[in-house]
């Protein structure tokens, strides 16, 4: 359900009419909404054991967050044959996804009553949030809204039989399935006490490690807090959940106060915008990343008078920094690569859902279609069954950090190879045997860059087999897949 | 920066507390150096060679050093004043150090008052070595290898030919002092001891540079007879 969230679309573009949706496509208090949403979504344990399983949202989360967004934007995209290749594409992705939780119960993203499940969450918080933040909506615009998230439902199913019709049946409905589906899922605790502790700086912030952390140690308790005193009551008991004084009081504040904004000029706050901007890596060829590293830059600055100024710690033990020639060479650790590219989905293991992931991503970017598709994510399985059968000394299935660092230096193999020359022909759209500027741009997002191996402004299918190999397995550092693969 | 010892050991004093000592002395001649006009100024705190000394100074001068450089920080800030460190590459400096350094360095990048080169853990000789990797690293060949293109391989390649080194103490050695910069320097060898030079005697050594007749290796002006 990784993308299910993008359900949040509005289904608008579905309606002819103004779309109530899109009244909240740009409100702040939809971010409060959307997290509430996200929990009780994997709060149900179909939901949850697919997020663990496959979700890139611990260790690549603003990545998600803009696919998820840019995902949201076609499904309620004016033109008809948009939304049904994003509803295609979404059920395609969803139907790679299945497995078993940890109590061996099996779930599948394509289950309909799940699916079900996860536009409710979101028609639930849209209406929750309103009610917080102290405009409730009226009857006639509930219905409405109601209809339209229904519409949505059926783009994506082909009916939305499993949404009760009327409004009246649908809070039975979503009380039964919080009193007696939802659990206490691994999922739900990641979300409410893990991501946002951990969440990693965007690429804009991330010359700030020091500025990020501190923000985030304030924040992301608050965010919690926030969000647990959201959830339903008959939740919280089951779950577990702590009711904190003031909790509640600070979470209808904060839903209040993102609510005030709807006194500033329009424009001013664009979901868009912003997503895009937190996402823009120094080396692109943006003209907003112009802006984007002045700002940075002075952030930097801000964070090194925040060192300098911070009071000696009284132990200035001299610790006297290794040789690093690896840094120097511009390559990564076996440490560090395993945890920035291989494992995205961030649970310290490699596994098929952490390949798929890749495939995922490169695939969306690329904005395939079948049989591209598959072929892509064909490659990536005989890969990982290469490095299963390579790595895997344990025979647990999957390959830990340690089992990775033993064995690095075997890890070119035919497969890989062979990944990368599919990763070339799926790029390659127009079949021409190189990498023309617009192509390079489809995958990378950014200009050629002037130290790739480019001869006549295109990029040959030695050169771009090369450069995938020397970031896969030479752990080289590339200006275009590290913001692929490697950024948060 | 000479002399901090002796300073010490004709007090009686540890040659910790000579170094203590040179810190005014520091902020005082940077402070002078900025006031008289000086674009650009370099100090030589710590040779490659520097190494060689106890253990326990080299310990206590890494942990003044960093004491001085986040205590003067928002000052030199204030000041205008671009920081920079020259060298710092040697994997015995404390990392706590180097990050300092980094940070100074970052946030008087966008200063345009004086640029104060610390040449800290340098070596004229490795800058040089330095420049001629860089060359080979960048495929030039050997007949494109000019004197401007060899110093643009340099570390920090914006900085000028040396004007003028002062050497306190009266110590008259180059001591391995950016070897490539102070091709056609002046030197002032004042005979006090670094923490006791203050800015007076900064702008005496500025007086006599002033007085010095620079020519390049090219010949005086009025000279007797034809200079062909």
């Amino acid at each position: 359900m990784t993308t299910g969230t993008t359900g949040t679309a509005d289904e608008t573009p579905l309606f002819a009419s103004e779309p109530q949706f899109r009244a909240f496509f740009d409100d702040p208090r939809w971010a409060l909404a959307i997290i509430r949403a996200t929990v009780l979504e994997a709060a149900h344990p179909q939901v949850g054991a697919a997020l663990a399983d496959n979700s890139t949202f611990v260790a690549h989360p603003w990545r998600r967050l803009r696919n998820t967004f840019l995902s949201m934007r076609r499904m309620f995209d004016a033109d008809p044959a948009v939304r049904e290749r994003e509803a295609a594409r979404l059920n395609r992705l969803h139907a790679r996804m299945s497995g078993s939780d940890t109590r061996g119960r099996s779930y599948d993203a394509m289950d309909r009553a799940t699916r079900a499940w996860v536009v409710a969450t979101l028609y639930e918080s849209a209406v929750t949030m309103c009610r917080l933040s102290g405009q409730p909506l009226d009857q006639g615009t509930m219905e409405r809204m109601y209809a339209e998230y229904r519409d949505f439902l059926a783009a994506l199913d082909g009916d939305a039989g499993e949404l009760p019709e009327d409004l009246n049946d649908f809070w039975r409905y979503f009380d039964r399935v919080v009193e007696d589906e939802l659990e206490n899922t691994e999922a739900a605790r990641i979300i409410l006490y893990r991501l946002f502790d951990h969440l990693p700086a965007p690429a804009l912030l991330g010359g700030a490690p020091t500025l990020w952390a501190a923000g985030r140690a304030v924040v992301g308790p608050l965010l919690g807090a926030i969000t647990v005193a959201s959830l339903p009551e008959p939740y919280r008991r089951k779950a577990g959940l702590p009711e904190m004084p003031g909790a509640p009081t600070l979470m209808q504040g904060a839903y209040l106060a993102a609510g005030l904004t709807r006194f500033l000029p329009e424009d001013w706050i664009d979901a868009e915008s912003i997503i895009e901007t937190l996402s823009l890596s120094p080396d692109s060829d943006d003209p907003r990343a112009r802006t984007a590293t002045a700002l940075r830059a002075r952030m930097k600055r801000a964070s090194a008078l925040l060192r300098l100024l911070t009071p000696l710690s009284g132990d200035t033990d001299p610790d006297p920094v290794p040789p690093t020639s690896e840094a120097a060479e511009g390559r990564r650790s076996a440490e560090e690569f395993f945890r920035q590219v291989l494992d995205q989905t961030g649970d310290g293991h490699l596994d098929w859902p952490d390949l798929a992931a890749m495939a995922r991503e490169l695939a969306t970017r690329l904005d395939l279609d079948e049989p591209e598709e598959t072929r892509l994510y064909d490659a990536f399985a005989a890969w990982w069954r290469e490095l299963q059968a390579a790595l895997d000394t344990d025979g647990d299935g999957r390959v830990s950090a340690d089992e990775y660092a033993a064995a690095v230096p075997s890890l070119a193999g035919p497969a890989l190879i062979r990944v990368a020359e599919v990763l070339f022909d799926v790029t390659d759209k127009d079949g021409s045997g190189t990498v023309d500027a617009d192509e390079h741009r489809a995958l990378f997002r950014t200009a050629f860059h002037r130290d790739l191996t480019i001869t006549d402004g295109t990029y040959d299918r030695s050169a771009f087999v090369g450069d995938f190999l020397s970031f896969m397995s030479g752990r080289r550092r590339n200006t275009g897949y590290d913001p692929l693969l490697a950024d948060a | 920066m000479d002399g901090n010892g002796r300073w010490a050991q004709r007090r009686s004093l540890p040659r910790t507390a000579g170094h203590r000592a040179a810190e005014a002395t520091v902020i005082d001649i940077i402070e002078a150096a900025r006031a008289a006009g000086v674009e650009w100024l370099s100090l030589y705190a710590f040779s490659t060679e520097n190494w060689n000394r106890p253990g326990t100074e080299v310990d206590y001068l890494m942990r003044l050093v960093r004491r001085v450089v986040r205590k003067h920080a928002p000052l030199l800030l204030a000041r205008g004043i671009r920081c920079r460190f020259l060298g710092a590459a040697d994997p015995r400096l404390p990392r706590e150090l180097a990050q300092d350094f980094d940070d100074l360095a970052t946030l008087t990048a966008g200063n345009q008052g004086m640029t104060l080169t610390v040449a800290f853990d340098h070596g004229g000789r490795r800058d040089i070595v330095e420049a001629a990797r860089s060359l080979i690293r960048n495929g030039i060949q050997a007949d494109e290898v000019t004197e401007r293109l060899f110093a643009d391989h340099l570390p920090f390649p914006d900085t000028p030919d040396v004007d003028l080194v002062i050497r306190t103490s009266g110590e008259q050695r180059i001591s391995n002092f950016m070897l490539w910069q102070v091709a056609y320097a002046e030197w002032v060898f004042p005979d006090v001891l670094w923490p006791d030079f203050r800015a007076p005697d900064f702008l005496t050594c500025l007086h006599t540079y002033r007085r010095r007749d620079r020519r390049f290796g090219g010949v005086p002006p009025q000279t007797n007879g034809d200079p062909a």
